[in-house]
């Protein structure tokens, strides 16, 4: 164990040292959650792509460091042995290419619908009138698609068949 | 402190909870919802073996098909009934019967029947422990698997039939309830009885990762171990990190099916019917989730053969294997890169060809453990005083299968050619060759070989011989002319291929390789046959060791029981290959190391 | 003991057998890699929400989705407040949780009780944000497979944004919710003397870790699906 237990002073010591980086860690979450939503406030008012790009890293880098607290700290794991600390990062590691390759095959995959998907690409560029009151009548998503893909002269009935078979 | 107590509650963990209680064991608990791993692990065995004979039943029913596609078989129809309609298979039960085959010899047979069976029973035996670090998790991991079992086979008879749709459940055809008979009731179950099974794969792999960490005897360094052990190692943390992936593409695939969702589905227009209202999903995206199973998965299959048949042969070669730590450092290398390789399966599904050659290279890389590998086995063959027991012939036949098999995996392995070869009956050699019969060999190996640890008993060698002979030269028949089938462009899951011009010039091989497939289905009832007796009948074991290993297992008894040590747990103090060492014929684990012995690897 | 190993002494202490190499008892190791497993769920779950986020050409803005709060009155426009009250609950929750676990460590049976009676109400105040939210998502008209909501340019949104949302967070909120299940039967444990009796509050520390581990991956769907 990482806390020595022996005599009763150190452990007294060694009470009021767990208690302080608790406190330490709790602070530290919170400002780190309070920055990431002033962030998000001031994203909202801010139509630059460039720098939403630069807030949306910011606030994951934020998020990685509130992670790190959470993990090392309350789940204890930075006063653990070495090799467990390893066994736990090293297999983390591959969300670096998990992460990479999905999302590089999910860019390309809308990069071949906008270049070979005419449909696609036209419905992405159609804008569809807002409504008025937030809080009225629910409106179907489907609804909404359907009134567009007319407009766009798709024209299939889009229902989805309720028995028959179609192979 | 508390954590002490706790922790020295563990070393003596399972001896004061299980050693010794066997006269209180009724039938129930010794048998049935055991808690003993070696009872588990045979439990896994079993259970595997029923799910090797359906699945090879498939095989043989399929290839009935492929090699005689005009002939009828009236007595299909009475067993198959409607499914195989004037005694000929219909195309629906064929692609159910192509379907069912692989989910249950990947899944079942080669997951749980081989890691499931040899990570239970070998782990606490080889690394000196009493039992796994959790029975009870351990009972719970066969049971989940039991019932994933029962599902799975429901699903065969199902109205509609079970799902047919391949064994990687690529949607629409998995997801839309209409797109196939089997794509509705059948898939179902298929989804959940995959779902138990990640749930059963947790559970064990879990607690082998667990035992072989903490559980080890006094002097048993992570570097004495056995080989089998790290392999059965990486094994479990190749299950543990890459099945919830595919629990979480299973869950996304069950909203798709019953809840309007399209994670899956996008743009579908089905003549007569118009365009579903499905939109902005990726068919895409669930392929890469499977393959980032599937992918470890291959060497979830792979790692346990490999681990044994570098222990067997070993043994039976009594030289110590060549290249320990490198043997150590490939088996880790192909765990990590089993991670990073899974899109080379999906080079013509539309996958960005600059990721995909990213892939390429990644993939490629895999030969090089893989080579140190093979080579590390030939070298420990090399100049070997060779024992060819049937559980040795088998390991070398594992070797032999795994460098057919491996090289075609080199061509593969790359877009350009894999473009041209994908899909075909190229691709049905190279995965049957490298993972399919080179994985049931290990396990054959592993069978014959640790049998009489089993049942103190052995294995009628004759029989065994006979086995192995037909098996590996009719995997080699049966196999090899499917590349020459597959560079001609025979694509695979086709019902029928008499039709087509072009293939006409394999109607003879097809049958050949029919013909071939039903000796060797009709050859491994041979092997069950000797296996069942040999439990009850065979010779009986009358030394500790009968193949003068050095592993901690044949210092148990002949017949062990729950605790495996009558005594205290035995010490380690050396490496377990230290044969024809310092003129000793072999020198078991639990051996000191001598004053004046000389330095070890 | 006579070890051939080349390794340093402290490390041959460790890794010899006979004892954890980690200092832990099995359960913990077990459930850190089942954490880690489960890290793989989840992460699966998100990273497929990129994907097709990737995907995609336009997606809602999710300041203009999730901007209501309890009570207020029509009209009244609040992105980012109600979550981050649910954030600051899980926080604060995880923050009792590591008291419980300390006051564990001092086998100080009071301040686990306290403690854990905390976190408990933390983990179901937390639910019933999330059950509000979800609710009143409903009324909006989303749900799986339904969408009301826009793109941020104004152009039709595909049904993925609510399918992602509702299977995520439903997903996590499971978590929280056998979070709870676990720390309550944790709670009636310690009160039944379960834990004085053993001589260690062990069960408490692999029951604070999963819900930390709740927490933890709050922090992740919090910030991907409310603030990217």
């Amino acid at each position: 164990m990482s806390h020595p237990h022996n005599a009763d002073a150190n452990h007294e010591a060694n009470n009021a040292a767990v208690m302080a980086e608790i406190k330490k860690v709790t602070i530290l979450l919170s400002v780190l959650t309070i920055v990431e939503l002033i962030l998000g406030f001031w994203m909202i008012g801010i139509s630059s792509a460039a720098l939403r790009l630069a807030i949306k890293g910011v606030i994951i880098i934020l998020m990685m460091s509130k992670a790190f607290y959470i993990v090392a700290y309350f789940m204890h794991l930075k006063h653990e042995v070495k090799n467990l600390i390893m066994t736990i990062i090293v297999p983390l590691s591959l969300f670096v290419w998990f992460i990479g390759a999905f999302l590089w095959d999910g860019s390309s995959f809308k990069n071949l619908r906008n270049t070979y998907n005419p449909y696609f690409k036209e419905q992405s560029t159609i804008k569809v009138e807002k409504k008025e009151s937030e809080h009225g009548a629910a409106t179907h998503g489907a609804e909404k698609h359907e009134a567009v893909k007319h407009e766009a002269g798709a024209g299939e009935a889009k229902q989805k068949p309720a028995d028959e078979k179609y192979y | 402190m508390s954590h002490e107590a706790a922790l020295h509650n563990h070393e003596g963990h399972g001896h004061d909870d299980h050693g010794h209680h066997e006269h209180h064991d009724t039938f129930l608990t010794k048998y049935v919802f055991s808690q003993d791993h070696k009872m588990i692990a045979k439990q896994f065995l079993i259970t595997g073996m029923v799910w090797a004979v359906l699945g090879g039943l498939m095989s043989v029913l399929f290839r009935l098909q492929l090699g005689y596609p005009d002939a009828s078989f009236p007595w299909l129809e009475s067993i198959l009934g409607k499914w195989a309609k004037g005694g000929q298979i219909t195309p629906e039960a064929y692609y159910a019967l192509v379907t069912t085959h692989g989910t249950v010899l990947v899944f079942f047979v080669l997951t749980a029947g081989l890691s499931g069976t040899f990570a239970n029973f070998l782990i606490p035996l080889q690394v000196g422990a009493r039992d796994m670090a959790s029975p009870f998790m351990n009972m719970l991991s066969y049971w989940f698997f039991f019932i994933a079992s029962i599902i799975m086979l429901s699903s065969m008879f199902v109205e509609t039939g079970p799902f047919s749709g391949g064994w990687t459940a690529y949607p629409p055809l998995s997801a839309l309830h209409d797109a196939s008979p089997g794509s509705k009731t059948g898939m179902d179950l298929w989804i959940i009885s995959m779902a138990l099974f990640v749930v059963s794969s947790l559970l064990g792999g879990l607690n082998y990762i667990t035992t072989i960490l903490n559980m080890r005897t006094k002097g048993m360094s992570m570097t004495r171990l056995p080989l089998t052990i790290w392999a059965l190692f990486f094994t479990a943390v190749l299950g543990v990190l890459s099945f919830p992936v595919l629990l979480s593409g299973l869950i996304l695939l069950i909203f798709d099916r019953n809840f309007g969702t399209s994670f899956y589905l996008s743009d579908i227009y089905v003549n007569g019917v118009g365009a579903l209202s499905n939109e902005g999903g990726s068919a895409i995206l669930y392929q890469h989730l499977f393959w980032f199973l599937g992918h470890p998965e291959v060497y979830i299959i792979l790692l346990p053969a490999m681990g044994m048949v570098s222990e067997i042969i070993s043994v039976n070669s009594r030289k110590p294997i060549f290249g320990y730590m490198a043997m150590l450092g490939s088996l880790f290398a192909i765990a990590i890169l089993a991670f990073l390789v899974w899109a080379h399966h999906m080079f013509v599904t539309g996958l960005n060809p600059f990721l995909g050659s990213v892939f390429v290279l990644l993939t490629l890389l895999i030969a090089i453990p893989s080579g140190i590998k093979v080579f590390n086995w030939l070298t420990t063959l090399w100049r070997g005083n060779i024992r060819f027991t049937p559980g040795m012939l088998f390991a070398i036949g594992f070797v032999s299968l795994f460098i057919s098999g491996g090289l075609t995996g080199i061509w593969l392995g790359n877009a350009a050619l894999d473009i041209y070869l994908h899909d075909s009956y190229f691709v049905v050699a190279h995965f049957h060759i490298v993972m399919g019969v080179a994985s049931m060999f290990g396990m054959f190996a592993g069978v014959y070989h640790w049998f009489p640890k089993m049942y103190g008993r052995y294995l009628n060698n004759s029989l065994g011989y006979i086995h192995f002979w037909i098996t590996i030269a009719g995997a080699y028949m049966i196999f090899w002319p499917m590349h020459y089938q597959g560079l001609a462009g025979m694509p695979r899951r086709y019902f029928d291929f008499s039709i087509w011009e072009s293939f006409k010039q394999f109607a003879e091989l097809n049958r050949f390789i029919s013909t071939v497939a039903m000796i060797v289905f009709a050859t491994q009832i041979l092997f069950l046959i000797n296996f069942f007796y040999s439990i009850f009948k065979g010779r009986k074991v009358t030394v500790l060791n009968p193949w003068e290993s050095n592993t901690l297992e044949w210092t148990t008894p002949i017949n062990p029981g729950h605790g495996n040590w009558p005594g205290e747990i035995p010490e380690v103090h050396r490496w377990p290959y230290d044969y024809g060492k310092d003129g000793h014929e072999f020198i078991p684990q639990t051996t000191p190391v001598g004053e004046d012995e000389s330095g070890t690897h | 003991m006579s070890t051939s190993t080349t390794a340093s002494p402290n490390e041959a202490k460790l890794w010899g057998g006979g004892k954890s190499p980690f200092n832990l008892e099995y359960g913990k190791v077990m459930m850190w890699y089942f954490l880690m497993s489960d890290a793989f769920t989840f992460g699966a779950f998100l990273i497929s929400y990129g994907t097709v986020r990737f995907s995609t050409n336009g997606w809602p803005d999710s300041n203009q989705v999730f901007r209501s709060f309890p009570f207020a009155p029509e009209g009244v426009h609040a992105p980012l407040v109600f979550v981050s009250i649910m954030t600051f609950i899980l926080i604060v929750s995880s923050v009792t949780m590591v008291l419980a676990v300390h006051a564990g460590h001092n086998m100080d049976k009071k301040g686990v009780v306290r403690n854990m009676i905390l976190t408990i109400i933390g983990g179901i105040a937390f639910l019933s944000c999330q059950a509000w939210e979800w609710n009143h998502l409903f009324h909006e008209g989303a749900w799986w497979g339904a969408n009301p909501f826009l793109n941020a340019d104004g152009t039709a949104s595909s049904t993925n944004f609510t399918n992602f949302f509702f299977t995520i967070t439903g997903f996590h909120g499971f978590h929280v919710f056998s979070g709870v299940l676990i720390n309550i039967i944790m709670l009636i444990m310690t009160l039944l003397d379960k834990f004085e009796q053993r001589g260690h509050y062990l069960m408490i520390e692999k029951a604070g870790l999963y819900w930390h581990f709740v927490d933890l991956v709050w922090v992740f769907v919090f910030t991907i699906f409310y603030l990217l």
